[in-house]
């Protein structure tokens, strides 16, 4: 589930929220491992010629491509929110692709926490609201990890009052 | 950020896209596999067309038509004729360049596979929504370097276009270095082929990071499993093809001798250069059309389909041999004993995955409560017609019988079996099972199934004589033959003729079910065993699709894979 509790600390209790990205790194390794690897089949009938050096750049052409838009891909995802939750305070820090940093804060006491089952951008849409502000949370999970995360918050946001 | 957005504002998708903004600016994955398939089926008449008037001119003996006097319709018209072989060599260039590169690898992967691969593996659009409408207007402005082409000076008489053949050998694809036509038929391919790789690196980033959750690689449907296997060949191969065409391109114009023996060059290079491309392109071409059949056979047999894991590891097992066979191809240039002993048992083992392809689709039907609508016709037809064509390849296959049946009409006969009817079958069978999902609108059964039996009758009757003639010695690529060949010429020609008639409809009938059809208004108009993610969704479906992550019960049914 791409979301989780970081270990209790100082700090108060953290939860890391992230988006769903269906390669895992090590599929990344293994699938540019094997295009590679294929990739110097064609090279083997014109070993010797100057036939070689006209292909090559061509084919590390095709492979840092295909590296440079899975990475690109992981970056579009790169978003994780992360919520601190203490009595005094709760934090929340967005941070998106590509370095962009978004920020709120109140204090946990006269936090909101509610789920629209419908009309939001996302069915059970799931947000905080505090210091004047709402913001959402995990709008990129599933909806049944939303309704998940909602009870988990509820219960912890009450244990803490 | 992060702030709310409850209540309406930024959702709700009303599809409020004027028409050219909709259709020359799109970067909706759903319309870019109409323009694809729209853009396919236009080149592919031109393409057509072509044949059908070299098919006029075989079928009598002797030169009727393509006079050096000037191209004739009818044998009646008055004169003397003397043959222009240039021009037929023209129509089989641009035939095999259009069909090969501007006909079916658009319509099955870039029409098919845009439409439907992110809709089977639940993903909102391609991971690079405009790197996808980059790759549609590469394919046109490649189309228009073809016809181009086709149009500019291309023999040292003054005659138009090319007549080199699909394969741009050396050296006959290296002289006339001045006349452009050449030229411009090399950037055709180039724009082409890196229109399709970009449309790969999509397909493959999209696949592999988009799935929904819980969506293993071994819970995807067949036809996402197709398309990236797809993808990934054409990855491997499309940039082998553009650097052996760009040695073609700077021999002919900056005096390079890459393929020239005079400069110490090898032609027979080029040859093991494009056959490494070609090979797994004609695997390219038909991968997809073995996913969408996969879908059709299950559906219309109401089973899921049978050995699902044993599917998908062919499809990839016949990709990844697809690379080391292509010297099959060229037994006659002078390998060794032990280079063709190789090429031979290497291109028989495909055979097996492909077997294993051939056996579950019939395993899916056995005892399977089957019924015949069109697109189960169409699967049909390319499951005998695919099965004839991958048993005269194994014929082909072996050295020593290839040494009788090299360059005669057998070979022509075996691979418009895989291509013309395997691929083109798959093509029809995919727009019969999605038009009503695509169009919201259907096609009348009875037109279906008409245009089915007269493309089935008439493309058989076209090529199944050609395996006597290539028997009896015909030699391909040539305008004319002698008397001896008369018989199944003719009859060659009519039943192009009849495939040609079956096409003509076929336009009619997309364009009537478009205007006229019936409205579809169920999400799933087949029964529940056509269980991927688009028969969820309205049909057509709305712009946005899956924004939501899909519920996992919305595709992983029990009885499937």
């Amino acid at each position: 589930m791409p979301y989780e509790w970081l270990p209790p600390s100082a700090e108060g209790e953290r939860l890391h929220l992230w988006p769903y990205r269906s390669l895992p790194r090590r599929g990344f390794v293994l699938f540019i491992g094997a295009t590679a690897a294929l990739l110097t089949v064609p090279l083997v009938p014109v070993l010797g010629t100057p036939v070689l050096w006209v292909l090559l750049p061509f084919l590390v052409l095709a492979v840092a491509a295909l590296w440079w838009a899975l990475e690109r891909s992981y970056r579009d995802g790169e978003i994780v929110e992360d919520l601190t939750l203490t009595r005094a305070e709760m934090r929340l820090t967005r941070h998106g692709p590509r370095g962009r940093r978004q920020d709120w804060q109140a204090n946990t006491h006269w936090v909101r926490l509610t789920l629209y089952p419908q009309g939001g951008p996302v069915p059970q849409y799931l947000t905080l609201t505090g210091g004047g502000r709402e913001v959402e949370l995990g709008a990129f999970l599933s909806e049944e990890e939303r309704i998940a995360l909602h009870d988990d918050l509820a219960r912890r946001l009450c244990a803490l009052r | 950020m992060a702030d709310a957005a409850i209540h309406g504002h930024g959702h709700g998708h009303d599809d409020r896209r004027g028409f050219f903004t909709r259709w020359f600016m799109s970067t909706n994955h759903k319309d870019i596999g109409i323009l694809y398939l729209f853009t396919a089926a236009a080149v592919g008449l031109l393409a057509v067309i072509f044949t059908v008037y070299m098919r006029l001119e075989l079928m009598e003996p002797g030169v009727q038509y393509m006079c050096a006097e000037g191209a004739r319709l009818t044998a009646a018209a008055a004169g003397e004729c003397t043959p222009n072989g240039h021009l037929w060599n023209v129509m089989i260039t641009y035939h095999g360049v259009l069909m090969m590169f501007f006909v079916v690898i658009p319509a099955l992967f870039g029409g098919f596979g845009n439409y439907f691969m992110p809709l089977h593996i639940g993903a909102p659009d391609m991971a690079f929504p405009r790197m996808n409408n980059l790759s549609y207007w590469m394919y046109v402005a490649g189309v228009c370097l073809g016809v181009a082409s086709l149009l500019t000076p291309g023999s040292s008489d003054g005659q138009l276009g090319a007549g080199v053949g699909w394969v741009l050998y050396p050296p006959l694809s290296t002289q006339n270095a001045d006349l452009i036509s050449m030229d411009l038929a090399i950037f055709a391919v180039h724009v082409s082929g890196a229109s399709s790789i970009l449309g790969a690196i999509n397909m493959i980033t999209t696949f592999l990071n988009m799935r929904a959750p819980g969506m293993t690689l071994h819970k995807v449907p067949l036809f996402a499993w197709s398309i990236f296997v797809t993808a990934w060949m054409i990855l491997l191969a499309l940039p082998v093809l553009a650097g052996a065409i760009t040695m073609l391109l700077t021999d002919r114009n900056f005096g390079t001798t890459f393929f020239a023996p005079e400069g110490g060059g090898d032609p027979i290079l080029y040859q093991h250069i494009l056959w490494f491309f070609g090979h797994p392109e004609v695997y390219i071409i038909i991968v997809p059309g073995f996913g969408i059949i996969s879908h059709v056979i299950a559906t219309f047999s109401r089973k899921p389909i049978f050995g699902y894991l044993p599917m998908v590891y062919a499809m990839v097992a016949i990709g990844a041999l697809g690379f080391v066979v292509w010297a099959h191809h060229m037994y006659t240039v002078g390998m060794s004993l032990t280079q063709q002993a190789y090429f031979m048992v290497a291109t028989m083992t495909i055979a097996v995955p492909t077997g294993i392809k051939v056996f579950s689709w019939i395993a899916t039907m056995w005892r399977g409560s089957i019924s015949f609508e069109t697109p189960m016709l169409w699967a049909f037809g390319f499951l005998f017609l695919f099965t004839v064509g991958g048993v005269t390849g194994i014929v082909l296959s072996q050295a020593g019988i290839d040494r009788a049946y090299h360059d005669t009409y057998y070979v022509v006969a075996h691979f418009h079996y895989v291509m013309s009817l395997g691929a083109v079958f798959a093509i029809f069978a995919g727009v019969y099972y999605w038009i009503g999902k695509m169009s919201g609108r259907q096609y009348p059964e009875w037109a279906g199934k008409l245009h089915f039996w007269m493309m089935f009758i008439g493309s058989n009757l076209t090529f199944f004589p050609q395996h006597f003639l290539g028997r009896q010695g015909m030699p391909r690529r040539y305008i004319d033959y002698p008397e001896a060949f008369a018989y199944w010429n003719k009859i060659s020609s009519i039943g192009a003729f009849i495939s040609f008639a079956s096409f003509v409809f076929f336009i009619g009938v997309i364009f009537y079910t478009l205007f006229a059809g019936r409205r579809v208004t169920e999400n799933n108009y087949w029964n529940e065993y056509a269980d991927t993610l688009e028969w969820t969704l309205p049909s057509p479906p709305p712009e946005h699709t899956f924004e939501q992550l899909p519920k996992r019960e919305d595709w992983d049914k029990a009885h499937s894979h």
